[in-house]
């Protein structure tokens, strides 16, 4: 708890650097294929085909099955020792085929390099062209989409491959304008479900029609009585095609989504509207005036209402609970500094973000790390190409955090030095049911918030920390 | 009748015994004799041979065996001593040719581990 | 025809080769499934990679060893938070991955020097570890990396630390089984016999092919030590690097898992002429005639004995209680390899389960000898199965309970089929008297657990389903 002693005022300082060892101890990421299968497994009817070796595959299904409590498909090329000598391009037709031949309803197919196939130097395009024409030859009545998706392991990171896949299906699959849908794009990123449903609500209740990409809604899967699997992307290759059509593209990620947002407008002319990714109330706020103003419709009384909600929640914790306490955050990097804007309205201290891959330059263009460093009151230090080791050092080195925020595999940092710890991003196996939790939009920062405050609550009891204060709260 | 027996006996070892199923032939071949060898000594009421390293596992599986044998098998206890040799002969014969000389595994003769 | 060509499998009719079901009267002379082959591109096999089955499997489960991955992050990342071994010293093993995050430049001019830079930036960071492994990956190996020469360079400069090499990226060999080769081979080779431990004990052994899965190996050590034998080494579970360097001490190497690590018990037995004896650590029959036979090789018979009667006393009555409940029930192993032979038997004969279905996703030939060997008549036998075959599978068969890993559980779980985690298991250990103890707990919580027949129940039927007669009762 605070010192009584009065501090010499000094001015805030704002760090931005990048993790100074070569080495990784704890990846915050997985690499670009693990991210590419993510964007791959959104799409209905549709089995990304990994090239490469058969880890690659199997250890990101589970990571998926470990985070979801779900099974995906995912196929994989099983890349051997003779494809390393002679190239693996005869495997990636072979798998083509056997996908198509033993899965009736496959309509798109990601193909999905490794490192190794990189290395090897396959050349994906061409395997495509040759894939199509035995496609065609064998199934003239079907059309099966290969999108050829460039993701080595040596460059950036999950977060880039699920870039690099969702611009790679979106070329693949939307191919020529049509008639204007009247619909708009929205791109959200990597989140959970559960900020899928919210988007989807926050935009019905806006009568804005619209695709969402990747519709992940059904991520989260029912056990039903006629035993069918539900569990798949919701989008459709139609939906795809449709985003050359659309009014508009509303991108939530910058490193996420922008890019293949950014190709729809290159090459179909279809407008780009990038907001701040909505963790919080101001960036939620941002979104829904940008969406009215791309659609000229107004916010509805019940979005006032949601909104009011969520302040009324939040004041409750606010300064009693959440003022000057320290947080470390890492994860996504759209994550994490949409979250250091909403740790700050609570009044908390987000002094250390952990941001990911090499993209420091990318970083300093970053809009949210400048106003972060002109806003920020009190010290923060923003690491880009970090791991894990980075927060688990500075808590031995002494540092002290109130809160730590962030996905799974930094739980063993927050169980050894005994500080709370609030789940959120991706993956989060070690806490139940958090992917059909909203952290985005009004509600999502509400429940964030509590969640945040009863991770605190309960470390208190268990501290024996001023519990008592809350005997009356 | 001596058949049957055989049979008892070769269910046995093919269900419980791991040591027919090493990684290569030589192995398979000296665990069978190895261990059949002190299952004849210990059946035929001799003392088992416990002197190297390599006899005494051998005495440790057909001891275990021998002791099932007795238990699931009561005609083995009317075997006379120069039964005996004919039918662990018989058995030997069986898991030679099934686990050996009539595998299909294709790892059983290469000449590294 | 017993081979069996599957409906899911007619566009690629060599997994006829792979797909067995056993019949009356016959043996492995006749019908013996391929395995250890490629697996066959866009099946959705369950397999891993070579580099996993040598980190993640076998060296990965040290609890004083930092594991260097020369490669980029994901091999690392995947590889991390994927297993339960836990150890004595606080999971040291669990906690940490260390990867040398190679960057496009690094596969362009060489990662060397970014591999020398990783390696001393951990020991710095981690001043108490001593002891490392590097493996290498794909793109390292493919660009020809000598991680060998690196690592012999940071030992000339740092005297007090050890460090050994797998030269194993994930595309060698067709599964995680080729990994546990690697390791084998290279670690008998270059470590063994590099160092000596003090000799408590007149008895010795290693214990080879456990790697403490929720705490197996700390369960079977309370075994060890009332029989007063001393483990030299544990391959690998809870194990350290240094007691590995010390296998060539111990009188006798004890072998569970002969799919893993039967490569270093083999040569163990031709370099140092130290008895391989083979047993199954789970199930009470098998577990007593392990300590059985360990003992009579010893010559400390009457300790084993004794130790079985109390081990028997304690854990047999409420053994006998699940399997009252448990007999009949239908049961699938889709796990690794080992685990269909170590389980088929010891469940039908201490629990009543009868085993219909087993897939092996990196077993050999051998393993596939073993299993038939065991296994039921009427019981499919499965090399490298897939996902579509699993379903066809579950129709023939209809499993009341699959023992697998989670995400193909997850799968199962929407067809109303419950499942154990058979690679990490629910809430072990499994092996041992009070492990198997714990496996049938968790099978007949599995089985009679509500939830899937609510499952089955449309809430929009006039006459729904009844749920069934036999309910759960407390343990």
């Amino acid at each position: 708890m605070s010192e009584c002693n009065v501090a010499e005022v000094k001015p805030a300082e704002v760090k931005f650097a990048a993790r100074e060892r070569g080495g990784i101890i704890n990846p915050m990421y997985d690499c670009q294929p693990a991210g590419a299968q993510y964007a791959g497994i959104g799409v209905k009817d549709c089995i990304p085909l990994v090239h490469g070796g058969q880890g690659c595959t199997m250890f990101v299904r589970l990571l998926f099955a470990q985070h979801f409590k779900e099974n995906f498909d995912v196929a994989s090329t099983s890349l051997h020792e003779d494809s390393a000598v002679f190239g693996g391009a005869k495997r990636v037709q072979e798998g083509v085929m056997v996908l198509a031949r033993r899965y009736p309803n496959l309509r798109l197919i990601p193909i999905i390099t490794t490192c190794s196939t990189e290395v090897i130097g396959d050349d994906i395009e061409g395997t495509i062209n040759i894939c199509n024409k035995a496609l065609k030859a064998e199934f003239p009545d079907r059309q099966i989409y290969l999108a050829p998706v460039h993701t080595p392991s040596f460059k950036g990171s999950h977060v880039s491959g699920y870039a690099e896949c969702m611009k790679s299906i979106v070329k693949t699959v939307a191919t020529k304008k049509g008639e204007p849908t009247g619909k708009l794009n929205v791109l959200p990123g990597w989140v959970n479900p559960g900020d899928v449903v919210l988007l989807k609500r926050y935009l019905k209740e806006m009568g804005i029609d619209h695709h969402i990409f990747m519709d992940t809604e059904d991520f989260d899967s029912p056990m039903l009585p006629g035993k069918t699997i539900e569990t798949h992307g919701r989008t459709t290759v139609e939906d795809i095609q449709d985003s050359a059509n659309a009014i508009g593209t509303l991108s939530l990620a910058r490193y996420e989504s922008d890019s293949a947002a950014k190709y729809l407008k290159d090459e179909f002319e279809v407008p780009m509207h990038a907001v701040d990714t909505p963790y919080g109330i101001q960036n939620t706020d941002a979104m829904l005036r940008k969406l009215a103003e791309i659609t000229g419709k107004p916010i509805p009384d019940s979005l006032v209402h949601e909104r009011g909600i969520a302040l009324d929640a939040m004041a409750d914790l606010a300064h009693m609970f959440f003022a000057n306490k320290k947080v470390a955050i890492f994860g996504h990097p759209d994550l994490v500094l949409g979250l250091a804007t909403f740790c700050m309205e609570l009044e908390m201290e987000p002094s250390l973000l952990l941001i990911g891959d090499d993209q420091g330059s990318k970083y300093k263009k970053d809009a949210r790390i400048k106003a972060l460093k002109e806003t920020a009151d009190f010290d923060m230090e923003i690491i880009h190409n970090a791991d894990l080791w980075e927060l688990e050092k500075r808590i031995k080195d002494g540092a002290k955090y109130d809160l730590i925020m962030g996905h799974s595999k930094g739980r063993y940092v927050a169980i050894d030095a005994n500080i709370p710890m609030v789940r959120v991003g991706f993956p989060t196996f070690d806490r139940a049911g958090l992917y059909r939790k909203p952290t985005m939009g009004y509600q999502g920062a509400m429940e964030l918030a509590e969640a945040c405050a009863n991770a605190m609550f309960a470390h208190m009891e268990y501290t024996r920390n001023k519990e008592w204060i809350l005997n009356t709260w | 009748m001596m058949e049957d027996r055989i049979d008892d006996l070769f269910g046995y070892v093919e269900e419980r015994c791991l040591w027919q199923f090493f990684s290569r032939t030589w192995d398979r071949q000296e665990n069978i004799d190895g261990v059949l060898g002190q299952a004849e000594r210990l059946l035929s009421g001799k003392e088992p041979v416990r002197e190297t390293p390599m006899d005494k596992l051998f005495y440790a599986d057909a001891l275990v065996m021998v002791n099932d044998f007795r238990e699931r098998f009561p005609w083995i206890r009317e075997v006379e001593p120069e039964e005996v040799r004919e039918l662990l002969d018989g058995l030997k014969a069986r898991l030679v040719d099934v686990t050996i000389t009539r595998s299909t595994n294709r790892e059983l003769n290469h000449h590294l581990y | 025809m017993p081979m069996v060509l599957l409906e899911c499998d007619k566009d690629i009719p060599e997994r006829q080769k792979h797909i067995y079901l056993k019949a009356p009267n016959e043996d492995t002379r006749e019908f013996l499934p391929i395995a250890n082959a490629a697996t066959i591109p866009g099946t959705l096999s369950e397999r891993g990679c070579a580099f996993c089955g040598a980190k993640l499997v076998i060296g990965g489960v040290l609890k004083d060893t930092i594991q260097m991955i020369h490669g980029p992050l994901g091999c690392a990342y995947d590889t991390w938070h994927t297993k339960r071994y836990p150890t004595d010293n606080g999971h040291f093993n669990m906690k940490y991955v260390w990867s040398t995050d190679m960057k496009e430049s690094h596969i362009v001019f060489g990662g060397e020097k970014r591999l020398e830079q990783s390696i001393n930036e951990a020991f710095d960071e981690m001043p108490d570890i001593k002891r490392m492994i590097v493996y290498t990956t794909c793109p390292t190996a493919l660009i020809g990396d000598d991680i060998k020469a690196v690592t012999k360079k940071v030992m000339r400069e740092r005297p007090d630390v050890d460090i050994f090499t797998v030269e194993c990226p994930g595309f060698a060999g067709v599964s995680q089984s080729k990994g546990h080769h690697v390791l084998n081979i290279g670690w008998i080779n270059e470590k063994v016999d590099t160092l000596e431990k003090e000799i408590t004990s007149e008895y010795t052994m290693n214990f080879i092919g456990d790697f403490n899965i929720q705490g197996d190996t700390q369960l079977l050590q309370t075994y060890w030590d009332r029989l007063g034998i001393q483990v030299i080494a544990h391959f690998t579970g809870n194990g350290t690097y240094d007691d590995l360097r010390c296998m060539q001490q111990a009188k006798l190497n004890v072998v569970n898992c002969a799919r893993s690590s039967g490569y270093i018990a083999n040569e163990l037995k031709k370099r140092y002429g130290i008895p391989r004896l083979d047993i199954d650590s789970w199930g009470f029959n098998y577990m007593a005639e392990g300590i059985r036979k360990i003992c009579a090789f010893f010559g400390i018979e009457e300790r084993g004995e004794a130790l079985i009667a109390e081990e028997y006393a304690k854990w047999k009555p409420k053994l006998d209680w699940y399997k009252e409940r448990l007999k009949g029930t239908r049961m699938a192993i889709w796990t690794g390899g080992p685990r269909l032979w170590h389980w088929t038997k010891s469940v039908e004969d201490d629990l009543g389960v009868q085993v219909v279905a087993m897939s092996s996703k990196f077993g050999h030939e051998e393993d596939f000898e073993k299993v038939i060997a065991r296994g039921q008549e009427g019981t499919y036998y499965i090399d490298d199965g897939n996902e579509l075959e699993f379903f066809e599978i579950i129709e023939h068969v209809k499993p009341d309970v699959i023992f697998t890993g989670p995400r193909v559980g997850e799968l199962v779980k929407k067809l109303h089929i419950p499942y154990v985690n058979g690679h990490a298991y629910h809430n072990g250990p499994y092996m041992g008297f009070e492990g198997f103890v714990n496996l049938a707990r968790d099978m007949y919580n599995a089985v009679y657990n509500p939830i899937r027949h609510l499952a089955a129940i449309d809430i929009r039927d006039a006459n729904p389903k009844a749920m069934p007669d036999r309910v759960r009762e407390a343990a």
